[in-house]
């Protein structure tokens, strides 16, 4: 490289571009589930069918007042209609009153 | 999965997130693309991979305190931001080899040397659009970033384009912000990378190979393009491999160059082209874009008949796709696009049209129900059985004609889903074929817009 080659600057731009999303906080938790109602939401992969029963008897055995909704009330969220069942989840989760909601699985 | 959870937080629902110890890295950039802290239970490792005994063990002592903890604990919070610069906003200043290291360290290249993106070069690039630079497609996940015409710009000069594709990559930015492309899916494990297509006289105008040695890296318009996706997935996405984070493809493949269709060749044998097959007129220029998860091996046939060479292309797509068709029947839509090398389409368009090949693959491209429920139970879906998805409407009726596991089912949904498009060596008998990975990037095609003084800005370009 010579001394002419090594002198030339570059004044670069950012390669990103602008986050377009407003932060907001997480909901409020629940530190007594006795009486509460908790929603599964599932995308019907990764042994959900076997993991979903142990949360369910987990969270049953501290909390026994607390009250599931199975997965099947709400649809695959992350399959042939993702865009549908994800717009109908507010109205869902409204109208089985739910305070809480678990959501899987990434794995 | 992130999104679901995301929806109830916003409605005052606090959530818990089931998550494997490995998809954390990506669930932090989700996360802040979302703009929603969400609380998440760890299951450690891969459920799939676990018997029941260490299943149960796992959910016991970590995965279920985890989300407990989620719903009843300290509520999350987003981790603190550094401030960033403006869009358009000079931000480094150097020699090129300074340039490169500094965008090596900041995880803004694909690896490879970039082109420096100086404000004269992507001005030079804006030129070939009448549309503002500060105007967005789209926010597109998983970063939450705008999908900008100048950060179109960027990345084009950045990938080694030419000022003068710029409207070709207007268009494959549109085409994959349409939210039926899931952009937003371009990270799955699976490792899928989406391929442009490229039709119409602009194919040729901007020097695309459409013939020999076509998905080869070497001719810059082909070559550059396909580069552009993949450094627009990794920047403005926030779709990166380790050391980064955003993109899971457990192996996954590298970038395809652009495809674009011997439009003359097809036109010759009386074969619809591929931009016509889409919907659009004769001498429209058009962009699309699909995904690709798996291609065939060279599909070599010979003869002079038609039913010779559907037959062989029918053989080795089943060869080669049959195993994934189980993310197709999920879904309900999956397609193959045939690359049909020029000398062979002339022989089939000869007795067949490209309909009558598409029957033809839809109905001889099988594989058992029970062959298809283990590789989907394999995969990721223990649960897997084709009553439910007949009976959600997914799939039509005729896959559970009959409760033999031993029956043959069809491995391409419907014959309309199989795409043709005529290219490579016209020397030679050779096909490709390239399967898309399900809903994920389905075949999504928009016009090309050119600027009003198109023809003039062209006619400069080339001296």
């Amino acid at each position: 490289m010579n001394k002419l080659q090594q002198r030339h600057e570059y004044s670069v731009l950012w390669p990103l571009s602008r986050r377009a999303v407003a932060d907001t906080n997480a909901a409020p938790r629940l530190p007594d589930l006795n009486g509460k109602t908790v929603c599964e939401l599932w995308d019907v992969i990764f042994r959900g069918e076997t993991i979903y029963p142990l949360v369910r008897e987990y969270i049953k055995t501290r909390f026994p007042g607390v009250k599931f909704v199975g997965h099947a009330e709400f649809g695959n969220f992350h399959g042939a209609r993702e865009h549908e069942v994800t717009a109908a989840l507010p109205g869902k989760l409204r109208s089985h009153k739910a305070d809480a909601a678990i959501v899987g699985i990434g794995a | 999965m992130l999104r679901a959870a995301a929806v109830a937080e916003k409605m005052g629902i606090p959530t818990a997130s089931i998550i494997g110890s490995g998809f954390l890295k990506q669930a932090e950039v989700i996360i802040k693309g979302l703009g929603v802290p969400l609380a998440m239970g760890v299951y450690p490792g891969a459920p799939m991979v676990d018997s029941e005994q260490e299943l149960r063990r796992k959910v016991e002592e970590e995965l279920a305190p985890g989300l407990l903890r989620g719903l009843t604990g300290e509520a999350p919070r987003l981790p603190g931001a550094a401030a960033e610069p403006a869009p358009g906003q000079v931000v480094f200043s150097g020699t090129f080899d300074e340039v490169q290291e500094h965008f090596h360290r900041q995880l803004w290249t694909d690896g490879l040397p970039v082109v420096p993106p100086t404000r004269g070069r992507v001005d030079a690039f804006l030129k070939y659009t009448d549309r503002r630079p500060e105007e967005v497609i789209r926010a597109v996940q998983q970063e939450g970033r705008e999908a900008s015409i100048l950060s179109i710009a960027v990345t084009g000069v950045m990938a080694g384009c030419r000022p003068e594709y710029m409207p070709v990559l207007i268009a494959v930015i549109e085409a994959m912000c349409d939210p039926k492309y899931r952009i937003e899916d371009s990270g799955s494990t699976p490792g899928w990378e989406p391929v442009v297509i490229v039709s119409g006289p602009i194919a040729k105008a901007l020097d695309f190979n459409s013939g020999q040695g076509m998905m080869r890296v070497g001719r810059q318009a082909n070559t550059s393009v396909g580069r552009f996706v993949r450094l627009y997935l990794r920047n403005i996405c926030g779709f990166r491999i380790p050391p980064g984070a955003g993109d899971k493809g457990s192996i996954g493949q590298s970038f395809l160059v652009a495809m674009a269709e011997d439009e003359e060749a097809a036109r010759a044998i009386g074969w619809p082209t591929f931009s016509e097959d889409r919907g659009f007129q004769s001498g429209e220029n058009v962009v699309t874009v699909r995904s690709v998860v798996a291609i065939t091996s060279p599909m070599y046939s010979g003869g002079d008949r038609a039913q010779t060479h559907v037959q062989q292309w029918a053989e080795i797509i089943g060869g080669s796709f049959t195993y994934w068709a189980h993310t197709g029947f999920k879904t309900g839509l999956w397609s193959p696009l045939i690359v049909a090398g020029p000398s062979i389409a002339k022989v089939v368009a000869g007795e067949w049209s490209k309909d009558q090949v598409r029957r033809y693959i839809y109905d001889h491209v099988k594989v058992t129900a029970e062959r298809a429920t283990h590789y989907a139970r394999m995969t990721s879906t223990p649960t897997f059985n084709f009553e439910n998805l007949v009976k959600d409407g997914i799939l039509p009726p005729e896959y559970t004609a009959s409760s033999d596991p031993q029956r043959l089912v069809n491995v391409i949904i419907k014959p309309e889903m199989v795409e043709i498009l005529v290219a490579g060596d016209p020397g030679r008998n050779q096909s490709r074929a390239y399967m898309s990975n399900h809903i994920q990037g389905p075949t999504t095609s928009r016009r090309v817009e050119l600027p009003k003084r198109w023809n003039e800005l062209l006619a400069a370009s080339r001296g």
